[in-house]
């Protein structure tokens, strides 16, 4: 008999309804799977087989041809083996048909006939209602990620006989649910706090800058100066998310499978550091089959690359790109995908390969040549895209051993927050959503200098020699450390503030 | 080693035969052979054609006879299968491949392991 199982797939970021099409014809044993399956769906045959035995079912006999549509899209993953014990316990008649219709079904099977989460399910089960599917089968690890989706009943299964007990109707499993808002509520966790960090007084004034306005910024400092530690808590100090941007970065980590089944939904800022050795896949993301790279796991959140230069170059010059635009597209000859990459860069790195260059207490080593070579791997496009420039000084020796605390994250978070608010209500019509991805068009209309700050910008492009897009970002930022002090027009102070954070072009 | 086999399989058989119908199976053919393959048994189990490959073992050797069912004997069953499928124009049949395998003592006693639906076509 033919049976149609409904199950779903992913492309991009978007998931859409796979039609699981069973068929059989008395004869040889044996079974085919088509419809563009990967290694993983075709192995999908053994675990089926042992799973519906070790559940007590009769394995039908016949030739079985399962056919999963649309064919023209590759199919990955071990998400259709319940959908495929499913379809053929139905084509033999053991499980009922009438739920089949409107019930989409996804999960991995054990030998046993237990189930094991799958990727992806959040942005599949966000197809669903839309394609007038009105309930889901998942695993139970990934019933609170399936739940995040409103107007479809989430029926979470241990196992493949309480599935097929379930589409019988002899069992009823109350549809699972999550309140969104506890998830939410739970509130801050951050173990670090800016407080432990003594002083560095200026680094850290401008990480309040640079969160306020979702600025990049680069550090430049001897080791042991703090940069690293300055950079892990740079997220308890940005606002939190709101619902949307949540479910945005969920859907991401969802499909490449870093949800922790604990945790369905990520609440908290993202804060990737990838090792210098990453290729340039791996942050920008790609592979036969498109994946989400570094920058779109840092999404709505923080890239932290440490040893900035010791990054291959073509891995920084990819940066560039996502940097400007917020979003990826890739292209391979399979598909393409574009994934949204909207993060802030925060890089470190020392002044020389030694550490010790510009440092009033010890000497140099390196040879002129090779403070060069290290500073060359950044590119002048690339300088120019980050924002802020600091200096992350070596510590004094009475401020490592001073006891005073400095603010709290708390305290630093409620006035970014405040400043993040102003530019919410500023761009509330557009796209953009803070300081850092203006428009040339929208600095215009916003950053209005008063007579005093636009001498003071003039005299320094002329003294300081900067390109347009330096131009631009001191506007920028100066239209952030305005927002700080809930200043509408930017003044002279706020320019000069924003100019001394443009050091590598002083330097220049 | 050869001739010694041979002998433990074509006696191995008439027992195979002989449990095979204690289990309800009715036998309908025997030592099939097709270009390149073969099957030991064919025979009915209920609605289902069966294939049966037979595998006789003295106690003592090594091995499981299931591991004695290797990617090219199931081969050349499988396309002996299909050429008695197609010869006798069967069709619409369930069809099934089992091994048993038969496992004899010094005393010349056995014993019988039928492994049903041992495998399937991929």
């Amino acid at each position: 008999m033919l049976v149609k199982v409904n199950s779903a797939a992913i492309s991009g970021l978007d998931g859409f309804i796979v039609e699981v099409e069973i068929d059989s014809v008395r004869g040889l044993p044996g079974q085919s799977i088509v419809g563009l399956p990967d290694a993983a769906v075709k192995e999908s045959r053994d675990r089926v087989k042992f799973a519906i035995t070790n559940s007590g079912f009769e394995f039908p006999p016949g030739y079985f041809t399962i056919n999963l549509a649309p064919a023209d899209i590759r199919k990955e993953g071990p998400l259709y083996d319940l959908p495929i014990a499913v379809g053929m316990l139905a084509s033999s008649e053991q499980v009922k048909i009438e739920k089949l219709k409107e019930t989409v079904i996804l999960g991995e099977l054990s030998l046993d006939g237990g189930l094991r989460p799958v990727n992806g399910v959040l942005p599949m089960c966000m197809a669903m209602p839309e394609n007038g599917m009105k309930a889901v089968i998942v695993p139970k690890e990934n019933a609170d990620e399936a739940a995040l989706v409103s107007g479809i009943d989430v029926i979470a299964c241990e196992n493949l006989l309480e599935a097929a007990r379930y589409l019988n109707g002899d069992i009823s499993i109350k549809p699972h649910t999550i309140d969104i808002g506890a998830l939410f509520s739970s509130g801050y966790s951050y173990e670090i706090d800016f407080s432990d960090v003594k002083g560095q007084g200026h680094a850290k004034r401008a990480l309040e800058v640079a969160a306020a306005g979702g600025h990049n910024v680069l550090m430049v400092g001897s080791p042991g100066s703090g940069k690293t530690m300055l950079a892990r808590r740079l997220p308890t100090i940005l606002p939190p998310l709101s619902i949307g941007e949540a479910l945005d970065v969920t859907k991401l980590y969802s499909i490449t499978g870093l949800l922790s089944p604990k945790k369905s939904l990520i609440t908290e800022r993202p804060f990737r550091s990838p090792h210098h050795t990453t290729s340039d896949i791996g942050i920008i993301g790609g592979g036969r089959i498109p994946r989400p790279g570094e920058v779109s796991l840092a999404h709505m959140g923080i890239l932290f690359l440490d040893e900035f230069p010791e990054f291959e170059r073509d891995v920084l010059e990819v940066l560039r790109q996502p940097l400007e635009d917020g979003v990826v597209t890739i292209a391979r000859a399979m598909s393409s995908a574009t994934y949204p990459a909207e993060f802030m860069l925060v890089a470190a790195m020392n002044p020389c390969p030694c550490g010790n260059y510009m440092d009033p207490t010890k000497n140099c080593i390196c040879p002129a040549h090779k403070v060069q070579r290290y500073w060359g791997k950044l590119s002048g496009p690339l300088l120019d895209r980050i924002d802020l420039h600091i200096e992350v000084p070596r510590l004094k020796k009475e401020e490592l051993t001073s006891y005073a605390a400095g603010e709290t994250s708390k305290a630093i978070r409620e006035r970014v927050s405040r400043a993040r608010d102003v530019q919410i209500r500023r761009f509330e019509k557009t796209k953009v959503r803070c300081n850092a991805r203006m428009l040339p068009k929208q600095v215009k209309e916003f950053c209005k200098l008063d007579t005093e700050a636009e001498s003071l910008l003039k005299s320094a492009i002329l003294q300081l020699k900067m390109s347009g897009r330096s131009y631009d970002r001191i506007l920028k930022v100066s239209r952030t450390i305005a927002d700080l002090e809930d200043s509408e027009v930017i003044k002279a102070c706020h320019i000069a503030e924003a100019i001394q954070y443009r050091s590598m072009d002083r330097g220049k | 080693m050869g001739k010694e086999s041979t002998i433990l399989g074509k006696e191995g058989e008439a027992i195979a035969i002989d449990h095979l119908i204690e289990q309800g199976y009715k036998i309908i053919d025997r030592n099939y052979r097709s270009q390149q393959g073969e099957i030991d048994i064919i025979a009915k189990d209920g609605d289902f054609l069966v294939f049966v490959e037979v595998k006789a073992y003295s106690m003592g050797s090594f091995g499981f006879p299931l591991g004695a069912v290797g990617p090219s004997k199931k081969k050349s069953m499988i396309h002996a299968a299909r050429t008695y499928l197609m010869k006798n124009n069967i069709k619409n049949v369930n069809c099934r491949f089992d091994v048993l395998a038969i496992y004899r003592s010094w005393q010349g006693l056995s014993s019988f392991d039928l492994i049903k639906d041992a495998f399937h076509v991929s």
